[in-house]
């Protein structure tokens, strides 16, 4: 049995009398402690999916288990102790008004969990941030420090699961690997289980077992990572992604 | 032709915590040409840009020895020049897209605005422009991302939608911050040529805020490299791959690669007297 099956999903978002079929029909399934991608276009329903698993989008069918236990309609408390999201729009996951203090420590408090203090200040420190950020707001931060602010509230309830959504997007090169190195040794050390987006293919091959990629809603082809690194993919959507990757155009 | 100069730039804040020194002593000039900054997170990248418009928020400080556009006196414009210059002969592209568009208006509305108010053009011939500036940034439906509002679009999406916004007034000088940071290697080659064609045929000034040093050293004439408020290293795009500074040579070394190794990604060694 696999950690997180979703079977047949679909997503209708409803849009000024338009129909939104964002997600059309995906299966996919991710093992304990692998990690698995989501590469495609953009607007071809990556982040959707992921929303749809904690229970932010509408789902027009298919369903979504957990360890074998289908998903309803309300994440309860547990949920979110088990299953974490990082949002590719960090202002999403991080309020504007709070400092990062108070941002850090609030999952803390609702799920009753002490040593406050320590916590943030590991949680600053493991992001790459100083402890003295821990008491400014949003809006004193550059984009990339508000991203891994993120990400570190993700970490804050030690969760099992954890789904990113273009984690190291706005990241620079240097912070990029050393977020995913931390990402990395994470779930060596707590044995977590990621679902991640990126359109960064060698991101996803330095990071995931498999990856699924997408096109307008659907999943055009699931890839394992020595497919990937070996070019043998057999859509033409895939390919072409492999061929423009960035990495791949300097060599040629 | 040099359409921007700025001279020891330097953008501080004052906190409760004490100051902080976001860019200090950047200086650059820019021609009809792609000029591409680099650097870590933090590193004043958006600071520099945000400057060049004056839209540092309080407590906030901008002071430079020069910033000149077009012959224009930057630093000594006043708050009403500079409201006629931004958005219509300076445009920024926003690093948080979904964040600097109005999240109570419809993209439509805000793409159609400014030609209905300020260029008096009329509402057919405004929707039209709108429409067609959101399919050359590879918009699938265009009509019905007219009639959404921000969160209902991706995240790439949104990026598009700014940039679309940006390029309508057709503007002298564009800084662009991370534009492209969300979106797919197809749909962001798409969008690197419309940027491309605008320097080349109509010689549109482009400042190119990116992390992504592959991209930068492909698309760019010129790049700046920052590190910690200051430009470290500036060199020609081309060469972007030898770079000699330690700090640059050190950022390329630490990118994945498709096949590459799954050891930890090497990490940048911060002790050297560079850093400081
Ligand atoms: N809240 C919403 N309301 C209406 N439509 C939405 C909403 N959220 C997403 N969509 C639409 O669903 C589609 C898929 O969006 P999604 O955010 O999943 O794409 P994505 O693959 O993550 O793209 P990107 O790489 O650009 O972030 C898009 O067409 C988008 O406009
Ligand atoms: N309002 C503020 N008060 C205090 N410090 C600030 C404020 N705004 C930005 N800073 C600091 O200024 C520095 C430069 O920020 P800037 O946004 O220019 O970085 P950047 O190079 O664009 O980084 P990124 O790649 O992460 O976007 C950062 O260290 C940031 O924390
Ligand atoms: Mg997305
Ligand atoms: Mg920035």
């Amino acid at each position: 049995m696999s950690l997180i099956e979703i079977e047949n999903l679909s997503v209708t978002y409803h849009v000024g009398g338009h129909d939104v079929r964002a997600v059309e029909g995906v299966s996919l399934s991710v093992a304990a402690r692998e990690s698995y991608g989501l590469v495609g276009e953009s607007g071809s329903g990556k982040s959707t999916i992921l929303r749809a698993i904690c229970g932010l989008a509408p789902v027009s069918g298919g369903t979504i288990r957990i360890g074998g236990e289908p998903v309803g309609a309300h994440r309860s408390k547990a949920f979110a102790a088990r299953v974490q999201m990082v949002f590719q729009d960090p202002y999403a996951s991080i309020h504007p008004r709070h400092t990062l203090d108070r941002t850090l420590s609030e999952p803390l408090a609702i799920h009753r969990l002490g040593d406050t203090d320590a916590r943030v200040v590991r949680a600053l420190t493991d992001v790459g941030l100083p402890p003295a950020f821990r008491f400014r707001y949003p809006h004193q931060l550059s984009g990339g420090q508000r991203q891994r602010v993120a990400i570190a509230r993700a970490l804050m309830l030690e969760p099992e699961i954890l789904l990113l959504d273009e984690p190291t997007s706005a990241l620079d090169a240097s912070v990029q690997a050393e977020t995913l190195n931390l990402l990395n040794r994470l779930r060596e050390e707590r044995g977590l289980t990621f679902l991640m987006v990126s359109h960064d293919l060698a991101v996803i091959d330095h990071m995931c077992d498999r990856v699924l990629v997408m096109q307008h809603g659907h999943a055009a082809e699931e890839l394992t990572r020595e497919a990937l690194a070996g070019a043998q993919m057999q859509t033409d959507y895939a390919r072409t992604l492999f061929n423009a990757s960035a990495d791949r155009m300097l060599e040629a | 032709m040099t359409l921007l100069s700025v001279k020891d730039l330097k953008v501080t804040f004052n906190t409760e915590a004490g100051v902080v020194e976001a860019v200090r002593g950047v200086s650059f000039s820019l021609g009809r040409e792609r000029l591409g900054i680099v650097g870590e997170s933090g590193s004043g990248k958006t600071m520099t840009g945000r400057s060049v418009l004056r839209l540092i928020r309080p407590p906030g400080h901008i002071e430079a020895s020069e910033m000149l556009f077009d012959g224009i006196d930057l630093m000594a414009a006043s708050e009403r020049e500079m409201r006629a210059l931004r958005g219509q002969r300076i445009a920024m592209v926003m690093q948080d897209p979904k964040y600097s568009l109005n999240p109570v208006m419809k993209i439509g509305a805000q793409l159609t605005e400014g030609l209905r108010l300020r260029d008096k053009v009329d509402k057919a011939t405004a929707l039209a422009k709108a429409i067609e500036a959101l399919e050359a940034v590879q918009i699938r439906d265009p009509e019905r991302v007219m009639e959404s509002y921000p969160h209902e679009l991706s995240g790439g999406m949104g990026q598009r939608v700014m940039i679309a916004m940006m390029l309508i007034p057709n503007p002298d000088l564009l800084i662009a911050d991370e534009p492209t940071s969300a979106l797919d290697v197809t749909v962001q080659a798409e969008v690197l040529s419309i940027l491309d064609a605008l320097v080349r045929n109509r010689g549109m000034g482009l400042i190119f805020i990116s992390h992504d040093l592959r991209l930068v050293a492909r698309f760019c004439d010129r790049v700046l490299v920052m590190y910690k408020g200051r430009v470290v290293e500036e060199l020609a795009a081309k060469n972007l791959m030898q770079a000699q500074h330690p700090y640059t040579q050190g950022l390329l070394n630490c990118l994945p690669r498709i096949g590459g190794s799954r050891a930890p990604l090497p990490g940048l060694d911060r002790t050297a007297a560079w850093a400081e």
